[in-house]
């Protein structure tokens, strides 16, 4: 117990005491998950709009493809990345391996198939004739996924939710292809991951309070903007 | 003098849904300003004959002309505008609904404003408009989609079905609203229902699609009047198909051909010999249905139920005489169909395909 709340104590004292270290920690993991976060959306959303509406062969299975990605572990993901990354690798001439890039790109792939999978069932939950109904008021294609997009943004933001939990709490990746360099590549889940090997529990425990408040702060905000208007 | 092109034509429309023909229509126009309703049942192709109209659907082969020229699906939609079955409103206020197809069309906001107003007020939505549009009843969400369609003063307006989820009250109202714009309007209209006193309430000509292909089509009513065949006399609100032989003994002299009748047109009669029997007596609410037995063939007979109560006690087993008011039966070929024309022919297409 005397662990949990030294813990609590020490989180807050992070915070408030406005440690250039942990602050830096915090922006770092924000910057690089945010980014994958919204890289993922970019992506996924053409994905998902596609799996949904369109018609080609081999669609079933590239669903398939994506709700097995939504379940595969980061460290797989992180290991396919390194392999690419790695200096003799297909990518390895890029130099990106150990960089908040290299971070970026693995926390992508993690968010890309959770993404596209909810965005692909939020879609198709607005009903089929929704899209017909508006393309018969005189909107063109893209217009009317947009329309059927905003129909659906409230479990579309919850995709997004989705993808950006799912990378901000993330270990394997981020330690394997950022190597938590202090100063580069160290994230908050990394600098808990070191400083719990090195038997500093509390500490540990501090900058994983900081992750949740820090989660719960974003998720709070895309929560009011995905709820407004409503009781 | 050159007659001037149709609105819309459709040419050698076929539809094909995997190895399925969901519809075959050779020709079809629709005017400028006339009403054409599609009557048709369930699975008939009425909403795929729609669409492909309204350029939300491509047809597997044939083509579209808008004023006598072919058109791609795009340009159609620039013409016309559609309320489909269900009312498929945004999240968003009534008046931003009825603003919708003005925003896609580029319309500035003060001419969608007062565009939106003119439509709200027309039907009755004025004091709704500020109301979010998921808090509106069936009825109200469905005068929201003919209000946006109407906003947009469409060339075509499409309707699919659009009351067929409404209760009677509701659809009656909305269709004396719908009748009294389309005749102070010059929107040509096309009009889908299975739904006959639709067609008879709001359309110039009327058309009969079975099973994807064109049946009938004239003025409405010649052709809800005149069924062609027997599907097309179901559909039409005939009730008792009768076989020549059928037709024979009941009507009690020989028919080489098949006989169509409304139930509405065979009156029970308790004093005369009783050579039917009630089997079953429906009570419908305004109507009573009964199916009475004569000769061993099974005759509908619609009453209203006031003039029902009063003939003395009629249940099943009561021997009834069955009198068929021999000018509203209709003859129908009593095999395959034959192509036949309907009884008045004012218009290009009203004519068998």
């Amino acid at each position: 117990m005397q662990v949990l709340w030294d813990a609590v104590t020490e989180a807050f004292r992070l915070l408030l005491s406005g440690d250039g270290e942990t602050w830096e920690i915090i922006a770092r993991s924000l910057r690089i998950s945010l980014t994958a976060t919204a890289l993922a959306l970019v992506l996924g959303l053409p994905v998902s709009a596609a799996l949904a509406f369109g018609r080609f062969p081999g669609r079933r299975i590239v669903l398939a493809l994506v709700n097995t990605g939504m379940g595969v572990p980061p460290v797989v993901a992180g290991l396919v990345i390194i392999v690419l990354l790695w200096r003799s690798g297909p990518l390895g001439a890029l130099g990106l391996l150990y960089t908040p890039t290299a971070m970026v790109i693995a926390q992508t792939a993690i968010a890309l198939p959770l993404v596209a999978g909810f965005s692909t069932a939020a879609l198709q939950h607005v009903d089929p004739d929704f899209r017909v109904q508006m393309q018969a008021l005189g909107a063109g294609r893209l217009r009317s996924l947009w329309t059927v997009a905003a129909e659906a943004r409230l479990p579309l933001l919850a995709a997004g939710m989705a993808g950006f939990g799912a990378v901000i709490s993330e270990v394997g990746a981020a330690l394997m292809v950022g190597g938590n360099i202090a100063g580069q590549t160290r994230v908050l889940t990394t600098a808990a991951v070191l400083e719990a090997s090195k038997g500093a529990f509390a500490l540990a425990l501090a900058l994983g309070i900081i992750l949740l408040v820090i989660a719960f702060a974003v998720n709070l905000v895309v929560t009011a903007v995905q709820q407004h208007g409503r009781a | 003098m050159n007659t001037p092109p149709p609105l819309l034509e459709l040419r050698s429309i076929t539809v094909e849904a995997g190895d399925r023909t969901i519809l075959q229509v050779e020709q079809l126009r629709i005017e400028r300003g006339e009403t054409l309703a599609i009557l048709g049942a369930n699975g008939a192709g009425k909403s795929t004959l729609l669409r492909v109209a309204g350029g939300l659907r491509r047809p597997t082969h044939g083509s579209v002309s808008l004023n006598g020229r072919t058109a791609t699906p795009a340009q159609i939609r620039q013409t016309c505008a559609a309320v489909l079955q269900r009312p498929l409103l945004r999240r968003g206020s009534v008046r931003a609904n009825v603003e919708t197809g003005l925003r896609f069309k580029g319309v500035p906001a003060a001419e969608r404003r007062k565009r939106a107003t003119q439509w709200l007020e027309r039907l009755g939505l004025e004091p709704l408009a500020e109301q979010a549009a998921d808090s509106l009843s069936g009825g109200e969400a469905q005068r929201v989609s003919l209000a946006r369609a109407f906003a947009l003063a469409p060339q075509l307006l499409l309707l699919d079905e659009p009351f067929g989820a409404l209760d009677a009250p509701t659809r009656a109202e909305l269709l004396a609203d719908l009748r009294d714009i389309l005749n102070t309007s010059d929107t040509a209209t096309l009009l889908v229902t299975h739904d006959r006193h639709e067609a008879a309430a709001t359309a110039d000509r009327s058309a009969v699609l079975h099973a994807g292909t064109l049946r009938q089509i004239g003025p409405t009513a010649s052709v809800l009047e005149n069924p062609e065949d027997a599907a097309c006399a179901r559909l039409l609100g005939f009730d008792n198909i009768l076989s020549p032989a059928a037709a024979s003994r009941v009507l009690g002299r020989l028919l080489d051909h098949a006989v169509a009748v409304r139930a509405t047109d065979c009156r029970l009669d308790p004093d005369g010999n009783g050579a039917g029997t009630i089997e079953r007596i429906l009570p419908f609410g305004g109507f009573t249905r009964a199916i009475v037995a004569i000769h061993g063939i099974r005759i509908l007979s619609d009453t209203p139920t006031p003039a029902f109560e009063r003939l003395s006690q009629l249940q099943p087993g009561t021997n009834v005489d069955l009198h068929i008011d021999a000018s509203e039966a209709r003859t129908l070929p009593c095999s395959q169909p034959t192509r036949r024309r309907a009884k008045t022919r004012n218009h290009p297409d009203d004519r068998l395909q």
